[in-house]
């Protein structure tokens, strides 16, 4: 079946490093659940103060547009760890299992390559955020660090946890690509 | 090298790494790092943070996970089996009662979910075995559900609709307008293929309804009104001009967790934990793709190539319609693979320059390309919903579920052709509504 996205999540057997990284992803689900239930909140409250007491907001606006960026770089792993990352498998089903194998060791050493470009990057763009302290131009002016941060605390769970997804398959604790094997 | 041979290289490429396995987001990340690193040098990828995160610096995108949440608390509920109901005890004096019925429910999920899948199986998880129960043919019940819950991205609110506006800077209310008409259109259309298809069957049984009491038809009405008012309320607070679409999408998730909460007693935290994990896995999943194919089309703008395919469109002498025609041929094929929010994201910023230069309005526009994605949900290999009905159904098989799906494919092809020849189908109540488009 060429699918989007399988229900069941990746596995981690009794492997520690896979729990561990398992445990984190999930940690930072929780984390993102939170932030985008945190911007519901904070809109409603905005909506509230705006319209119900006729005053205005000031940081409503930016905390709910950073919320929603590190809930979803936060979640990054979470999602990758529930196999929730949309993809199209038309090759990898139409290749024998051996080939499926080395199929996926190559799109997944391409996939933490890639993260781990972003990564390092990304690190560097919030050192200099850091650094320089630089403040968002609004009367906010929160400092840019903050938000900033999501992307290397997003990109490295999701470095670490697409390196888990591999090593499962690696040990034969998991398949490629959650296909089972014809 | 010539932008339109890299354009075509580029096209190669990403086809093939999309169907690698690798998911979409990455994918369009690691075309794009590559172009990017061969023709731009290291230091263009210093850039890929601060665009990924540019991409996703916009208050409108908020507006997705709202919605998402708004669809999601409604459809871990029993509110798409009571829906249903509903429709099916008031429509008692309509022939074929409970395929309409289902319909209308999807159609009113639709308005309350933003998500095709989510519509499909809150509606089908009770109208499949209901229909199958009462003898309608599994083709018929199976084909209804999943050509309905398509209609979840055309009816507003509309995720797709919102990645379209936030892609194409096109007003998300006028998207949402211009979708309500080719809903109904659909709807429509898509009741009159079910009601024929069971009349054909011969069983005139299937085409009167149960008779229902004034109690019965009562006492189902507190479930459903709270919702009705959901939908009336967010659609009075959007074109009222007292909230944007995120704001209202924020009051309307907390309104329809609220009604989970109070109305289906969704108390357990482990309930809400999968209302919330749910959303913020296709939350995550949707904004990362938003983001990734911003880094996409920086690439393909940074290396001319968006500008060049434009103007080499531009000086090719072909009637408009005929340029349509393929770029709906393209899109079809690419729905085929693809998840909507996909092909728009990578298809937008080389298609607009392009339509809105041979004439087309964009707003009439979103409505084909997303009647088109409709198809790409219910048509092989991908087919999401194909897929969403053979998990609810295990024993009708797929090529069933496809049988049945593919008179509402003719339907949706039908809608496409109505709107080239009447626009104004889809243009007509943004234009009442909100004014003519500057």
């Amino acid at each position: 079946m060429a699918g989007q996205s399988s229900a069941a999540s990746s596995r981690t057997g009794n492997n520690p490093f896979l729990r561990a990284v398992a445990a984190l992803s999930t940690l930072a689900g929780w984390c993102s659940a939170a932030m985008i239930v945190a911007a519901v909140a904070i809109t409603c409250q905005m909506i509230f103060v705006r319209f119900v007491l006729n005053q205005s907001t000031v940081w409503q606006t930016e905390a709910v547009i950073y919320l929603a960026i590190a809930a979803t770089l936060v979640g990054l792993p979470y999602v990758q760890r529930l196999r929730g990352h949309v993809n199209v498998d038309l090759i990898p089903l139409a290749l024998s299992p051996s080939a499926r194998y080395y199929m996926f060791i190559l799109t997944m050493t391409l996939s933490i390559t890639m993260v781990a470009i972003v990564l390092f990057y990304g690190y560097e763009h919030w050192h200099l955020a850091y650094e320089r302290n630089w403040k968002s131009d609004t009367i906010w002016a929160v400092r840019l660090w903050i938000p900033y941060l999501a992307i290397p605390v997003g990109f490295g769970l999701f470095l670490l946890q697409l390196i888990a997804d591999l090593v499962a398959v690696l040990l034969k604790i998991d398949t490629p690509f959650g296909l089972e094997d014809v | 090298m010539d932008p339109i041979l890299l354009g075509g290289i580029v096209a190669v490429v990403t086809i093939l790494v999309l169907f690698s396995g690798v998911s979409v987001a990455l994918g369009l990340l690691i075309v794009s790092t590559g172009f990017l690193l061969i023709f731009d040098g290291l230091r263009s990828l210093e850039l890929i943070p601060e665009i990924l995160f540019g991409k996703l610096d916009n208050f409108a995108l908020l507006a997705i996970p709202m919605f998402i949440i708004m669809g999601s608390s409604i459809a871990s509920t029993r509110a798409g089996a009571d829906l249903y109901e509903a429709l099916e005890r008031w429509l008692t004096r309509v022939p074929g009662g409970l395929v309409i019925s289902n319909l209308g429910a999807c159609a009113l999920f639709s308005a309350m979910s933003g998500s095709s899948p989510a519509t499909c199986a809150a509606i089908g998880k009770m109208g499949i075995p209901e229909m199958r129960k009462r003898g309608y043919p599994d083709g018929v019940a199976a084909g209804s559900i999943a050509a309905g819950g398509t209609l979840g991205i055309l009816i507003p609110p509309s995720v797709t609709m919102i990645v379209y506006g936030i892609a194409t800077e096109t007003s998300i209310g006028r998207l949402f307008l211009a979708g309500v008409i080719p809903g109904l259109l659909l709807v429509g259309l898509f009741m009159a293929w079910s009601l024929y298809s069971t009349w054909k069957t011969g069983d005139q049984q299937l085409l009167s309804s149960r008779v229902y009491t004034w109690k019965e038809k009562f006492e189902i009405l507190p479930r459903v009104l709270p919702f009705l008012a959901i939908i009336l309320g967010v659609l009075y607070a959007m074109y009222g001009g007292i909230a944007t679409p995120s704001e209202t999408a924020a009051v309307g998730a907390l309104l329809c967790l609220l009604i989970a909460v109070v109305i289906y007693k969704l108390w357990n935290p482990k309930d809400l934990w999968v209302v919330l994990r749910d959303s913020t896995k296709e939350s995550v999943m949707i904004m990362f793709i938003i983001a990734a194919a911003g880094v996409f089309s920086y690439m393909l703008s940074s290396l001319f190539i968006t500008q060049s395919i434009a103007e080499w469109i531009g000086t090719l002498d072909v009637n408009r319609w005929v340029l349509m025609t393929f770029v709906m041929l393209f899109l079809l094929v690419a729905g085929f693979f693809l998840p909507p929010v996909a092909v728009i994201l990578m298809a937008a910023p080389i298609l607009l320059p392009i339509i809105t230069t041979a004439g087309f309005d964009p707003i009439w526009f979103a409505v084909v390309l997303t009647i088109n994605m409709e198809i790409g949900l219910i048509s092989p290999p991908v087919g999401l919903n194909l897929y969403v009905i053979n998990g609810i159904a295990p024993d009708i098989s797929l090529k069933t579920i496809l049988k049945g799906s593919l008179p509402f494919v003719a339907c949706m092809v039908i809608a496409i052709v109505l709107l080239c020849f009447f626009p104004g189908i889809a243009t007509w109540l943004p234009d009442v509504m909100m004014g003519e488009a500057v």
